[in-house]
């Protein structure tokens, strides 16, 4: 069953499947040992779930998928506008962007449980072929039986053209997600990528780049927080595949009480890609002894002339840090919850638009109280 | 207002501190005088209820309370105030907003209310003048690229701000020269008040013609060896640490 549920969730081959899954093999094993019947599309959210997601500002533009299916009743597309348009076919959503995009589209996944363990399953195709698009994307669920949720994505951002994607996962320990994103980049594309990760019983997110076209760019930043015994897999997968093309990754890791993190960053610069920029950050911060987080950042060159930096670390709060704000007077649990959102600011800092800074700066702050250790 | 007895302490096993006593009494300035290893830095940190710094025997009463049953940002909060001799960077953090939490948590503590930010810009505003030190350094993280001297700067600011009633400062000399010397003694000359104290632990003299303290200490060994009025700085310069050696060997034979 957990070769089945690999089938599903893997991209590459048999073997580099069951690698990439090292760190992870224990949680899907018990994934797989359980039985899950089909999520229910129609279920009606609670007011409590709705909340969560009802932003001022996205009204209007707002897609709702409820287990995988788009919710008619949910979702709110009176503002969107001729430049998208979405079609389905055989449950595979297809998504055109043609034009310039001034506000933010939002588009949320719930994963509402049922009384037995539930699973859904969605693929969606986007194409954004020219101008510019902001995408912010919402994650929630709601406690219970389980869910165990998988979305495929392939996004190809046309010459030129750009997409802004933010995207925020915040689960309870009883959703399991699998997530795929599979970007192709064109000439003098870009990309910019924001990811929030919270909570979950195991998350794993596949991020897959080609920077297939000249100048192509990608701009990548995350942060998980994780504490009680959520289990994040966060692997990166970008490819250099056009000269002159550019990567820049940020990423942090913060795990508290039982909690598991993984990050694998993997850049390729293929023969050929010379002229390409490629630099991978990820620091790590562990607030309990239980906690536990491997990086593993790989670079592989094989083109000639390339400037590539990389560097991961795991680490502990600074203890004489710690003690410079307590000797100023702030309490013990205020001085670490200001180390640990410091921590993770520089990812959030890419944000332009102020009140979603602020959105995301807030719903992360629960899950970096203070600590545990 | 502190009074030190038959202070022990001991850092990573080795004991430090070998029965230091000392008295404070509101409105005073003592300054702690020795040569390296004599126990200076250990005293400001124990004082100041750092990790690590284990007291083994002895007494400190704060305000006749035991200081060293409180919390680090309790004794910041009854008004303990440490100049650190190595300011921390702490990147992340903005400067303004540590400042006004930290003046805040005290506030709170003590039952006062706290300030808003305008009422606390004020302030600030005020004590920056006092010590040249330029509005952008506030917009910066916490002593992150602060130069040596801007950093002993931002400690003697963060203490007009605070205004504590029992200052401790750990040889903010160190690094610094002859105008910011100057500065970081006008910052403190001017919180000199008959309620408040000041420990001021230094390796020389010069800071001393600056700051002229009521009673000068020489700590060597993890004890006083020798008391005295400001002129006992003076004798040390001309003579040195040596000098005090022999007395004491003298006096021991």
């Amino acid at each position: 069953m957990a070769a089945a549920l690999l089938e599903d969730f893997g991209r590459g081959d048999a073997r580099a499947r069951e690698e990439s899954w090292r760190y992870s093999k224990m949680a899907l094993r018990s994934l797989a040992q359980q039985e899950f019947v089909a999520a229910n599309a129609d279920a009606e959210l609670p007011e409590t779930l709705r909340a969560q997601f009802d932003w001022q500002a996205t009204r209007g533009r707002r897609v709702v998928v409820v287990n995988g299916a788009v919710s008619e009743r949910y979702s709110d597309f009176a503002d969107v506008g001729s430049m998208v348009t979405v079609a389905e076919t055989g449950g595979t959503y297809a998504v055109r962007i043609d034009g310039k995009i001034d506000e933010p589209v939002q588009v949320v996944y719930v994963n509402l449980p049922s009384a037995q363990p539930s699973r859904w399953q969605t693929n969606t195709s986007m194409v954004i072929v020219n101008g510019f698009a902001t995408l912010v994307e919402q994650h929630v669920g709601l406690d219970g039986a389980g869910v165990l949720g998988a979305s495929r994505r392939r996004i190809d951002v046309g010459e030129g053209a750009r997409l802004d994607l933010i995207s925020l996962c915040d689960l309870p320990e009883s959703v399991s997600l699998y997530r795929l994103l599979d970007v192709h980049l064109a000439a003098e594309a870009t990309l910019r990528a924001t990811h929030v990760l919270l909570g979950g019983r195991l998350q794993r997110l596949d991020m897959q780049v080609e920077l297939a076209g000249e100048q192509a760019r990608l701009e990548s930043r995350g942060v998980f927080a994780l504490r009680g015994r959520a289990h994040v897999d966060t692997q990166l997968d970008i490819r250099h595949v056009a000269r002159d093309t550019a990567c820049d990754i940020v990423w942090r890791g913060i795990a508290d009480q039982r909690a598991r993190g993984i990050f694998h960053g993997a850049i390729t610069v293929a023969e050929g890609a010379d002229g390409s920029d490629a630099k991978l950050s990820n620091k790590n911060l562990l607030l309990s002894p239980q906690a536990e987080i491997d990086t593993q950042p790989v670079l592989e060159i094989y083109a000639d002339e390339v400037k590539a930096a990389h560097g991961a670390t795991v680490g502990q709060i600074d203890e004489r840090a710690l003690f410079y704000l307590r000797s100023r007077g702030i309490p013990l649990a205020d001085a670490r919850r200001m180390m640990v959102t410091a921590f993770c600011r520089e990812v959030l800092d890419g944000i332009t638009d102020q009140d979603l800074r602020n959105r995301l700066g807030g719903l992360l702050m629960p899950h970096v109280d203070g600590g545990s250790s | 207002m502190l009074k030190i007895e038959n202070l022990h302490a001991r850092v990573a096993g080795k004991e430090i501190l070998k029965g230091l006593s000392l008295e404070v009494k509101a409105g005073e300035v003592h300054a702690i005088m020795g040569p390296n290893g004599a126990g200076k830095s250990t005293l400001g940190n124990v004082l100041a209820g750092r990790e690590g710094y284990e007291v083994t025997q002895g007494s400190v009463v704060y305000e006749g309370k035991n200081l060293l049953e409180l919390e680090p940002e309790e004794r910041a909060a009854v008004g303990v105030f440490l100049a650190f001799q190595y300011p921390v960077e702490i990147p992340g953090v903005n400067n303004t907003y540590f400042l006004r939490a930290a003046l805040n948590a005290q506030r709170k503590h003590r039952g006062e209310a706290e300030l808003d930010s305008m009422q606390f810009l004020k302030r600030v505003r005020e004590k920056l003048a006092v010590l040249h030190l330029k509005d952008e350094l506030l917009h910066r993280a916490v002593n992150e690229g602060f130069s040596g001297g801007e950093k002993k700067r931002n400690e003697i600011f963060q203490m007009a701000l605070l205004e504590p009633k029992l200052a401790i400062l750990d040889e903010t000399d160190s690094g610094l020269d002859i105008d910011a010397l100057k500065m970081v003694a006008d910052g403190v000359n001017a919180m000199r008040s008959p309620e408040r104290a000041f420990l001021v632990v230094t390796h020389y003299q010069r800071l001393l013609d600056y700051i002229v303290p009521d009673f000068v200490h020489v700590l060597a060994d993890g004890v006083m060896v020798e008391s005295g009025d400001a002129s006992l700085a003076q004798k040390l310069e001309e003579h040195g640490y040596a000098w005090i050696a022999e007395r004491k060997l003298a006096g021991a034979a």
